[in-house]
């Protein structure tokens, strides 16, 4: 050890602090700047020299690492999971987390987190969770990012209520992870789009409250969104006024609260108000930032307003000021917004043009953005321009998804062309895209309409052999269009058919009109017949139900003797060889 | 030879012998130990030798031999003890004298106490640690041998490679294995041999047989190594191809050659052509079945479920079944849930090897397998009362060329905290195996 | 030396040239041999020999080093004093660090910068911080100490603690930010999982963001797996700076999931006309692992029994193998006795879980574990 004696006294221990210790130092000092001025404090308090050391508790949250340990092996294993994530072969990037963690070199949480958000960006949600569990149960602390992306991934998938328990583990007093401002937007804006802005205004309290976060413009535009979309203008108002208020009183630079606000004096009634804030924000002089995102709300208030022209020239601003890559204040959102607002004012020529200009901003459709236009081109019978779009998808390799079709099914039917729906009905197959009742029920419905029974008969007869199960609406199409049609057997047999379908419930108003239509003819009887009729089919169900388990037993019985012959087989096998 | 020389020597008419006569004498006798009249004869001869030519070096050296050959060590010792001249020769067969005696402790003194041990002398302390079973010690001398810059030869390797083959430390086997092609000792057959044999109880079957292939004269010896390595490591199909070419190239199988090929057809179970080559053994083959060949083919039968024919063959073998044959036996019983069988086995079990904690485990688990908690129970306060103590288990690791061991429930190894959590882990994933390779939440994307 | 000179009488001692020579050399643990037996030395040997202990695997010598220096007159220099302080730190082994800083008679600014860079690279941010404010109290810092502060605050996620820094840089010591102290409030906030937060900082930026400014938020996002944000920032940085585009660049796959601002609230229907999505068993008829209790010869209860079961030699000798070695890379382990069919069991689904091939020799054969299967078909 060292020989000399200290020349001056040790100013401070220098046994080294368990990390746990130093993080709860940490946030204890994290919360005293809360209150306390910054810095008028002295160094950190010390432990009495003797005092215990607090007992460590191996149950107790574990820290995330910090950012110092992605190095060496664990940094070469970090790009090569990155490179994988690049080629996205998403499985041997989680495969190799997870087997990494059996070894001696064990991913960093950051690995962790890259592999989650790959898997989140291209919606594997599962897998996702899967991994999440995996590595949590493999005590890789998770960091904020970790938790942000767990609750994007529960939003995504429209689960805010899962989204909110695990966020509250954040909350507790003993979590080493700190809620950042992207996990408030994160639940802010599932809780909005969800429609449940009671949680979404306690988590707007709880952020306030709490004061982990600065009280944060975008939360509040998220939430002010939410009561616009419930019409609630008055709230988005004065939500408003209450982030203004918050931070001091000072006018907001961030623009993404404006579009909503706008769209909150609209609602009221407020035209005037509106546009002055316009008129205020976007003016010369103001210095309101705004990015493609902020803009596109302003934008889609506007159109959604009746001020067209305030749109189209906003819109050119927007295109001015686009200078990629340094400056992005166009993206498909707003070229969706644009179609939106033209088609509103039903100038659909000038929606299509619109949306054709989009590669020049380096933007690219999606299904979703087709969907939109060639929805409103169909509802206002615009079918050979829908179907334009449809055939420009497939030509630019965007694949149309089950919505497309029932977009393109509604119009045909719409100007009658019924071949046509069912051609596009039946291409969804081709197309390996899994319709579901609903769908099945557009082409029902369309063909009932036109009185082809038979051809809707023949689609509710596909559905089992397609997986489908139907639901009561496809019950209730057919079985109305044949009481429409005097056509009573055939529909006695689809109320059987109803009755026998333990997922669904025959509902009375249905009920009542088949009665009806049964008693006018005179059949009055025929209803209790149908009744005791499916009872009988039922208890014979149930008796072969039976039946098909003994010749499950007798299946595996022979499944057995099949691998009994199989080993004869290979000590055949073997006696050959050693002929051979 | 020696009966003339015994004539020669006793005879009063005869010169009195030289030293070169004497030598020759001794080098005979401890040449051929057994011989009645060697015993005798060097004991006459060690009396006048002393007489004749006191601390006589090569005499005193070879009359050491003749010692440790005779199984007298103690003599052995005692005469290198008053031995004020020695040479290495005299150490090297102190050492490999002792080892053969067993008296391992004594052979490393020697060793520790030459001035400048050979190639020889490293050689003979490496190879006898092997043969006594210590492994470990025998890569340690090895390391130590390399460390001084000794050279090593084939007789060397095969040692050490044995050493590994016992350890499973594969990383210092196929080091000694590049060594080998260094020293051009591959095509050693004895060298070659020891690799393939290393290999295969390593696990690595595929690097034995390319030991194996490499091989231009193959002896019996490569065959039934790489036919019990094959059988070993469950290629069994590839063990029965192997011994039918062995036939095939004209070799004599042999009782090791058999055990091998009739593992190989238990383990696969192949009952049928199992029972056929054990026809064959004796019919064609011409070899005596022996011991383990009955516990194979016991075992064999055990597994079909043929019970009843394994204990005939139990009852019929022509000498007193030992505990492998009756252990296969109650396997058998343990796989098939006959219990009646397995209590009359441990009858016999209990009588002919009363220590053997295996088979108590076995009988225990057979009532385990059948419900009969209460039987389990009775076992293990037989154990008690007999003192048997279950044998603790313990399984080694390789890591980087190093051997580590551990004990059932050790908790005293310094990265004890961190295994326990890499168990805690491995415990919790496994209970939840198959739930999630699928992922069938409902959280899919669309 | 250009010049040849006579070569001086063979020494018994070695000099402070033997010991430089060796140094150069890297066989530092010779030179502490030869100190050990009486060599000489002079300041710039000791200065020498301590900058050649730059790794853990010598901190023995560096503190031989040390200790020969403290008994030797140079002992209160503060260039070898600072060299040693860089060196423990290098070693990891900052409590050796404060103990010699401690007791430094003095200490420049150099000497604090060391110990302050030296904890946050040891992943110590809190102590750099501690020490910081010590710091404080005896010199005024520079705008070096505040890019030290800054990264040790990167390191333990002190996102706070650097803003009032920042602020503090000004306004109490009178030093204008850089672009660095700028970049390193970027640092910050990335490295402690804040990267959107980090974007916004760059748009608040009061002036036009340099390319040192978007590499910061490339290796940010690389760093968080942010592949859109790590493709955004490298358009930005070659922009700025063409020399850094990467030729070997693999290209973005196409997101799955919508990003973006979804302007169309209502009218994404598709989940309204889609059958969910079919979940493909990967795996049928396998059986999650159940301890089997039988096995354990034991006259304990059922929880004691699984515990017995989890600490089966094999096991360990698995579990230590597993973290002694690299992912995938098979394990071979020898066992004295027969494997109990409780430990075959797990070690079938221990090899495919960890994806690696185990093989398990026992006192009868052998056992190759993979993929949830094993060579024997359990059947031995």
């Amino acid at each position: 050890c060292l020989a000399t004696p200290p020349l001056t006294p040790t100013p401070t221990q220098i046994d080294d602090q368990p990390p746990a210790d130093a993080a709860a130092e940490r946030r204890r000092r994290k919360r005293r700047l809360r209150v306390e001025p910054p810095l008028s404090r002295g160094p950190a308090p010390q432990r009495a020299p003797g005092a215990p050391r607090p007992a460590s508790n191996p149950n107790a949250p574990k820290i995330p690492e910090p950012a110092s340990v992605l190095s060496g092996k664990r940094l070469d294993l970090h790009r090569r999971i990155l490179t994988l994530i690049r080629e996205n072969d998403l499985d041997e990037a989680a495969l190799l987390t997870r087997h990494s963690i059996y070894s001696n070199c064990r991913p960093t949480v950051f690995t962790c987190n890259a592999v989650l958000a790959a898997l989140l960006r291209q919606a594997r949600y599962a897998d996702l969770l899967s991994l999440h569990r995996f590595v949590t149960q493999a005590s890789v602390a998770p960091t904020v990012a970790t938790y942000n992306l767990l609750l994007q991934a529960y939003c995504d998938c429209r689960r805010p209520d899962v989204a909110l328990e695990h966020f509250r583990l954040l909350l507790k007093d003993d979590s080493p992870v700190l809620p950042s401002p992207t996990t408030y937007r994160i639940l802010a804006r599932s809780l909005a789009e969800n429609g449940k802005l009671d949680q979404a205004l306690e988590l707007k309290d709880g952020m306030l409250e709490r004061g982990l976060i600065a009280p944060d413009t975008q939360v509040y535009a998220f939430i002010m969104g939410g009561f616009v979309n419930a019409g609630d203008g008055d709230k988005a108002v004065s939500l408003f006024e209450e982030i203004k208020e918050k931070l001091g009183g000072e006018s907001i630079l961030d623009g993404v609260v404006y579009g909503n606000l706008m769209k909150g004096y609209f609602l009221k009634g407020m035209e005037k108000e509106a546009m002055d804030c316009y008129a205020e924000v976007l003016g010369e002089g103001s210095k309101v930032r705004f990015g493609a995102v902020s803009y596109n709300m302003v934008l889609d208030a506007l159109g959604r307003n009746g001020r067209l022209d305030d749109a189209l020239n906003l819109f050119d601003r927007m295109c001015m000021e686009h200078d990629p890559p340094r400056t992005i204040t166009v993206n498909l959102g707003s070229f969706n917004v644009m179609v939106d607002a033209y088609c509103r004012a039903e100038r659909f020529q000038d929606a299509i043009e619109v949306f054709g200009k989009m590669a020049e901003k380096k933007c690219a459709p999606d299904a979703l953005s087709y969907n939109n236009l060639i929805d409103w081109l169909g509802k206002n019978k615009l079918v050979g321009e829908a179907e334009g779009l449809y055939k420009e998808m497939e030509e630019r390799g965007v694949n149309p998804d089950e919505y497309t079709y029932v977009l393109l099914i509604e119009s045909c039917f719409k100007v009658d062309r019924v071949e046509d729906a069912v051609a596009y009905f039946n291409k969804m197959f081709d197309a390996g895209l899994r319709p579901n009742a609903n769908a099945f029920n557009k082409v029902i419905d369309g063909l009932v309409k036109v009185d082809r029974l038979s051809e809707a008969q023949g689609f509710f007869d596909m559905m089992p052999e397609k997986e489908v199960k139907p639901n009561i609406a496809s019950y209730e199409l057919l079985l109305k269009a044949y009481i429409d049609a005097a056509r009573l057997d055939d529909a006695i047999k689809v109320a059987k058919c109803i009755l026998l379908d333990e997922s669904v419930v025959f509902s009375d108003e249905t009920k009542a009109l088949l009665e009806e239509a049964l008693d006018k003819e005179g059949r009055n009887g025929q209803m209790t017949k149908l009744y005791e009729d499916v009872e009988m089919e039922k208890a014979e169900a149930a008796a072969r139900a039976a039946e098909e388990k003994a010749r499950a037993e007798a299946l595996a019985k022979e499944e057995e003797e099949r691998k009994k012959a199989e080993a004869k087989a290979k000590e055949e096998a073997a006696a050959r060889a050693s002929r051979a | 030879a020696a009966a003339s020389l015994c004539a020669m020597v006793s005879s009063p008419a005869a010169p009195a012998p030289n030293d070169v006569t004497l030598l020759t004498v001794l080098s005979a006798c401890a040449d051929s130990p057994s011989s009645p009249l060697a015993s005798p004869l060097a004991l006459t001869l060690h009396a006048r030798a002393l007489k004749l030519f006191p601390s006589h070096l090569l005499l005193s050296t070879c009359l050491a031999r003749f010692y440790l050959a005779s199984r007298l060590p103690h003599l052995a010792l005692q005469l290198f003890d008053s031995m004020p001249v020695r040479s290495v020769v005299t150490y090297n067969t102190m050492i490999s004298g002792l080892m053969r005696n067993g008296l391992v402790d004594a052979a490393f003194e020697v060793f520790d106490g030459m001035p400048g041990p050979d190639k020889v002398s490293w050689t003979a302390l490496i190879d006898g640690f092997v043969k006594n079973g210590r492994h470990d010690e025998a890569i340690d001398c090895f390391r130590a041998m390399l460390l001084d810059g000794v050279e090593t030869d084939y007789i060397t390797l095969v040692a050490v490679v044995s050493a590994c083959a016992e350890v499973g430390a594969l990383g210092l086997g196929m080091w000694v294995h590049r060594l080998v092609l260094r020293q051009r000792l591959e095509r050693n057959v004895r060298v070659a041999n020891s690799l393939i044999d290393m290999y295969a109880r390593c696990g690595q079957v595929n690097l034995a047989a390319q030991v194996f292939r490499s091989i231009r004269k193959r002896t019996v010896v490569s065959w039934n190594s790489m036919i019990v390595g094959f059988a070993a490591n469950g290629r069994c199909t590839d063990a029965i191809e192997l011994f039918e070419e062995m036939r095939r190239q004209g070799f004599k199988p042999d009782a090791v050659t058999l055990t091998g090929v009739l593992t190989a057809c238990s383990h696969a179970g192949l009952t049928e052509h199992g029972l056929r080559y054990y026809d064959l053994m004796t019919t064609e083959y011409g070899v005596a079945a022996r011991m383990e060949h009955y516990g194979c083919v016991v075992d064999l039968l055990g597994r079909a479920g043929r019970l009843d024919e394994a204990m005939h063959v139990v009852e019929t073998m022509p000498m007193r079944p030992n505990e492998v044959v009756l252990g296969a036996l109650l396997a058998g019983c343990r796989t098939h849930g006959n219990l009646d069988m397995a209590e009359q086995m441990m009858q016999h079990l209990f009588e002919l090897d009363p220590q053997g904690d295996a088979n108590y485990v076995l009988l225990s688990n057979i009532y385990a397998a059948v419900g009969k908690w209460d039987g389990a129970g009775k076992v293990r306060s037989l154990m008690k009362a007999r003192g048997v103590k279950k044998r603790p288990g313990h399984s080694t690791v390789e890591i980087d060329g190093d051997v580590h061991e551990f004990v059932s429930g050790d908790q005293s190894h310094p990265l004890a905290g961190e295994i326990g959590q890499m168990l805690g882990l491995l415990w919790h994933e496994m209970t939840r195996y198959g739930c999630d390779v699928h992922g069938g939440s409902s959280f899919d994307g669309d | 030396p250009p010049h040849q000179q006579a070569p001086p009488p063979p020494d018994p001692v070695a000099g402070p040239g033997e010991l430089m020579g060796l140094c150069r050399e890297g066989r530092v643990k010779d030179a502490v041999e030869l100190l050990s037996k009486g060599a000489r030395t002079d300041l710039d040997t000791f200065y020498e020999l301590a900058a050649t202990c730059s790794n853990p695997k010598l901190l023995e010598e560096l503190r031989k080093v040390h200790d020969f220096f403290l008994r030797s007159p140079f002992r209160g220099d503060l260039r070898v004093n600072n060299m040693l302080l860089a060196m423990y730190a290098k070693c990891a082994a900052m409590p050796h660090a404060r103990r010699t800083f401690d007791n430094m008679p003095d200490r420049d600014m150099d000497s604090w910068h060391i110990m302050i860079d030296g904890y946050s690279v040891n992943g110590l941010g809190d102590e750099a911080l501690r020490l910081f404010e010590l710091m404080k109290e005896c010199m005024a810092p520079t705008s070096q100490t505040y890019l030290l502060v800054l990264n040790a605050c990167a390191n333990s996620e002190a996102i706070e603690e650097a803003l009032l820094y920042f602020d503090a840089m000004s306004r109490d010591h009178g030093i204008e930010p850089g672009v660095e102290h700028y970049v390193g409030i970027i640092e910050v906030l990335g490295k402690s999982g804040h990267l959107n937060e980090a974007l916004e900082f760059i748009e608040k930026l009061p002036f036009e963001p340099n390319a040192m400014v978007w590499e910061s938020l490339l290796n940010l996002a690389r760093m968080n797996g942010d592949i859109d944000l790590e493709d955004r920032a490298e358009e930005l940085l070659v922009s700025l700076d063409p020399s850094k585009a990467n030729p070997k660049k693999l290209p973005t796959p196409p997101p799955k999931r919508r990003l973006g601002i979804n302007m169309l609230d209502g009218r994404n229907k598709l989940v309204e006309y889609r059958l969910p999505p079919k979940i493909e068993k990967k795996v049928v008829n396998e059986q999650r692992y159940v301890p089997d209790t039988r096995y354990v010869l034991h006259d304990i209860d059922q929880e004691a029994k699984e515990q017995a079961l989890l600490y089966h030699s094999e096991r360990l000798a698995i579990a230590y193998g597993l973290i002694s070695t690299p992912a995938r890379t098979p394990l071979r382990i020898i066992k004295n006795l027969r494997i109990c069919g409780d430990c075959h069991n797990a070690i079938k689904i221990m090899s495919r879980i960890v994806g690696r091939e185990l093989i398990v020799r026992d006192n009868k054969r052998f056992h190759h574990f993979k993929d949830g299967k094993c060579s024997c078909g359990d059947y031995w």
